[in-house]
């Protein structure tokens, strides 16, 4: 039985964080292109979808936890996460990479055009959620050593990494709304509703989590 | 997101009706032609701004780029003016060849070379421009090499190194209407923007056309922004212009024949190269022959005419630069400009390798489909149209005005294409010669005075088909033009009967409907001013075809199918006489005007 | 249809002014390229060729009927 939980949270989970963004691609207005355009694209999309997963294989996912150990769903949290960030690192350069197989504007005028076009609100999101999100995994990365060089409760760690993962994703996907090829209205709802599922499941846990003070109680002076 | 635009054309209903022919003429889309103008502005509050400068280049292709830097660098004030990008616009974009005359590789000295451009070209080439394009063509190709040309697909960003080094002012998409000239010279342009609700002048010691030649908006050729805009602005100010006769022969794909990047196979992906001396007889109308006397589809691919079934007659080859192949195998491809879309290139030689056999070369169905005439109809062979020179150094008639690439009939090449590549080469050329010139000639003279009263005079002009509460729609009357002249057995089948009915309607459409045109948007006043020169230059080239009573190079008139060499050894100059009406006269070949 | 469309445009203006016949312009509210005036599209493919992100799409069927010499 517990098997066939599993299983079946295994069976969802890739159906809703793969299954779903391929089958809005798949059913997207967006002009099909070559193979490997293609290819990069659904890439990307996937592995924005799985950051967005990422929510649900952390601890504020109480269902999950019922399900598995805490130390397998951080080995997959981490490895799904450094492969996802690895992708989107090098999201910017996959833009340009096709023109360097075809005739046309070269893939590093092309690269400078895009990055330097700053009244686009598009581009200057997905700018600062680059950086977000190579902080968000540097830090992840070098935590330990943050938080015994800092003396850093590892309470506060993790609130550092949910807010900064907040902060990465709110751009993140404001910037795919504003510029995202494939993010058209069904794939748009999906990832904000992932993102707000998952960040209301870690406001519920910080939430219940905080720090309480007791009350003073009114009319005691 | 994604933003699809699927039905933003107003225009599709309205000429679904239109065919090919005068004869279709009726049936037109006739609701679109008049009608109120919806002006999208208020053409009142378009303001002016003025601008001076010693030297002023109108036009960004490769003649205007190199007439920039050389004027600059001859230490005269320099200015670039151009309707679309740097690099981007006209027919630079799209040659991918370019002549270099290499003393070291070639067999033939230059004075060889131009002989033999000149037997090709059957004496209508002038020797002078031939060998001027060999004398300069590899110190051309030297400078451009250094700025990356011959790096990328794309020409702005390494035309773009030269203009920023020198720090020369760039005024990009601005569409010039007018040439102003004052006491019997030229002292400046006007025009206005694309972008801006703004007209703008210009006070200019010397004006340097690089302005290109120009079609009917053509489908099949990447021509459609060239309109014969110098020529035309020229012409109105007493410039003489030469060359109207000439056809270039260009052919396009009947499958989706509008779509010219499709029908030229790789050639506007590749990346610009060179190539030596290669002397050909080419891109006249030979097909356009076969497909009056036989009958559609001619050649380049299933279904077309085979060379055993080729109709006797028609234009002249001369047997030193006939092919072996015969015309059904096609004009060189790999020019980019002189290339043929009817047979595409087999090479992947950027210079230019012979055309393959038809359907040849090309995966796509476009490319495997039959040929169709007129891909860019309405232009003469390059070089071989444009302002008369009045020296060997790009001078017009018109005192401080010069003209350089396709905007100048230097007939570098003569009235058939011969040697390939040399339309990129010659306006680079030539653009050099220009701008050194250019510069010369304002270094000695004074600044122009223009009265106040004739910019209000030139802007009120430039302004009034916004103005216009109904008027004809510009699209309308070049369609219509296009009807009119775009016909094989019009343009390029001709003959005196079918020509003079042609110059009938011409003349309807010049005094009835380019007085009336109407336009709500910049973007639409710019149409307005293509159409007009368009129809202008419809007319020369119906009047310099009705007298040229002979078939020679890239002309061939039906009822006159041979060379006369008696009457004919010269070339055809046309200018507006002191009653407004349009003047022709003779040119013997091989001198200058008298 | 000439230009098809534009997708992920970033506005940055290249297609605007690599356009030789003034078809798309910026549409200053969104600030993106807008396909304005598709039937003087000539499908030279500049625009898509000059995109940085590869934005335009294109037919090569034309929007408006075409008037060929033979064909």
């Amino acid at each position: 039985m517990k098997l066939d939980a599993k299983i079946f949270a295994i069976i969802t989970g890739l159906a809703v964080f793969i299954g779903l963004p391929l089958l809005f691609y798949t059913f997207g207005d967006a002009p099909r292109r070559s193979y490997l355009k293609e290819a990069i694209s659904i890439a990307t999309l996937v592995a924005f979808s799985l950051m967005l997963g990422q929510f649900f294989l952390a601890r504020s996912n109480a269902a999950l936890l019922r399900l598995f150990k805490p130390r397998d769903i951080q080995t997959v949290h981490k490895t799904i996460a450094y492969s996802a960030i690895a992708l989107l690192t090098v999201h910017p350069f996959l833009v340009v990479l096709p023109r360097y197989f075809e005739a046309g504007i070269k893939p590093w005028d092309a690269f400078v055009t895009m990055l330097t076009t700053f009244d686009s609100l598009g581009v200057v999101l997905g700018l600062i959620a680059w950086v977000l999100m190579i902080v968000l995994g540097l830090t992840a990365f070098l935590r330990m050593r943050l938080i015994k060089r800092y003396h850093m409760p590892y309470r506060t760690w993790r609130y550092a990494h949910g807010a900064l993962t907040i902060a990465f994703v709110t751009t993140a996907i404001w910037h795919s709304i504003e510029l995202g090829r494939h993010t058209s209205a069904p794939m748009a709802t999906l990832f904000i509703t992932m993102a707000l599922v998952g960040g209301g499941l870690l406001a519920r846990l910080y939430w219940a989590a905080r720090p309480v003070h007791t009350p003073i109680p009114q009319g005691a002076e | 997101m994604t933003q699809q635009q699927e039905t933003l054309n107003p225009t599709r209903r309205e000429f679904i009706a239109l065919g090919g022919g005068a004869v279709g003429l009726a049936s037109m889309g006739l609701n679109a032609a008049w009608a109120a103008n919806q002006v999208e502005l208020d053409p009142n509050a378009i303001t002016n701004t003025d601008r001076q400068t010693d030297v002023l280049v109108i036009g960004g292709g490769m003649a205007g780029l190199f007439a920039a830097v050389k004027a600059h660098d001859a230490g005269a004030s320099t200015m670039i003016v151009s309707k679309g990008r740097l690099g981007s616009s006209g027919l630079t974009p799209f040659a991918k060849g370019f002549f270099v005359y290499d003393a070291a590789n070639e067999v033939l000295s230059m004075d060889e070379f131009a002989a033999v451009v000149s037997r090709s070209a059957l004496g209508t080439s002038n020797p002078v421009y031939t060998r001027q394009l060999a004398e300069h063509s590899k110190a051309r190709a030297q400078e451009l090499r250094e700025w990356g040309f011959f790096d990328q697909t794309l020409a702005h960003r390494s035309f773009m190194v030269p203009i920023k080094e020198r720090d020369i002012p760039l005024i990009e998409r601005v569409v010039i209407t007018h040439l102003i000239k004052e006491d019997g010279k030229i002292a400046g342009a006007a025009g206005f923007r694309l972008d801006a609700e703004e007209t703008v002048t210009f006070r200019a010691k010397t004006v340097i056309l690089c302005t290109g030649s120009g079609g009917f908006k053509p489908n099949g050729f990447p021509v459609c922004d060239l309109t014969h805009d110098g020529t035309i602005m020229a012409y109105q100010i007493g410039a003489k212009v030469t060359g109207k006769e000439w056809n270039d022969g260009h052919s396009g794909k009947s499958l989706n024949p509008a779509a010219c990047y499709d029908g030229w196979g790789d050639m506007f992906d590749r990346v610009p190269g060179t190539n030596g001396v290669e002397v050909h007889h080419d891109l006249g109308v030979e097909n356009n022959y076969q497909a009056y006397m036989l009958g559609n589809p001619v050649a380049g691919g299933p279904g077309g005419v085979s060379g055993a079934t080729s109709a006797a007659g028609g234009p002249t080859t001369p047997v030193e630069f006939q092919r072996s192949g015969g015309p059904e195998g096609g004009p060189p491809g790999g020019d980019g400009t002189g290339g043929a879309p009817s047979a595409p290139p087999s090479g992947g030689e950027a210079g230019g390798a012979p055309g393959g056999p038809p359907g040849g070369g090309g995966g796509s169905a476009i490319m495997s489909s039959p040929a169709m005439g007129g891909a860019s109809a309405g232009m003469a062979i390059h070089k071989s149209e444009g302002l008369v020179p009045i020296d060997d150094r790009c001078a017009s008639n018109i005192p401080g005005l010069y003209a350089a690439g396709d905007a100048l009939g230097s007939y570098m090449a003569g009235g058939i294409y011969t040697q390939i590549g040399s339309s990129l080469a010659g306006s680079a050329v030539q653009g050099a010669i220009a701008g050194v010139a250019a510069a010369e000639f304002a270094a000695a003279t004074s600044w122009p005075v223009i009265p106040e009263a004739k910019l209000a005079e030139v802007i009120d002009e430039i302004l009034a088909p916004l103005k216009r509460e109904a008027g004809y729609g510009p699209a309308w009357v070049t369609q219509t033009l296009q009807g009119i002249m775009i016909p094989n057995f019009v343009l390029y089948i001709k003959k005196g009967t079918m020509m003079h009915a042609a110059l009938a309607y011409i003349e309807e459409l010049r005094d009835h409907h380019a007085p009336m045109l109407r336009a709500a948007n910049m973007h639409e006043l710019r149409l307005v001013f293509e159409t007009r020169n368009m129809i202008l230059s419809a007319e020369m080239k119906l009047r310099a075809s009705l007298i040229r009573t002979e078939s020679r190079c890239s002309h061939y008139r039906l009822d006159y199918p041979e060379i006369d060499d008696v009457n004919w050894l010269a070339w055809i100059n046309i200018y507006k006489g002191t009653d407004g009406t349009m003047q022709l006269e003779k040119q013997p070949f091989d001198t200058w005007p008298a | 249809m000439t230009i098809k469309s534009i997708n992920g445009c970033i506005g940055c203006g290249e297609c605007v002014q690599a356009c030789p016949c003034d078809v798309i312009r910026m549409d200053p509210v969104s600030g993106k390229a807008v396909i304005t005036y598709p039937a003087d599209c000539q499908i030279c493919h500049l625009c898509r060729m000059y995109s940085p992100v590869d934005a335009i799409e294109m037919s090569p069927e034309k929007s408006i009927p075409v008037i060929v010499s033979w064909g």
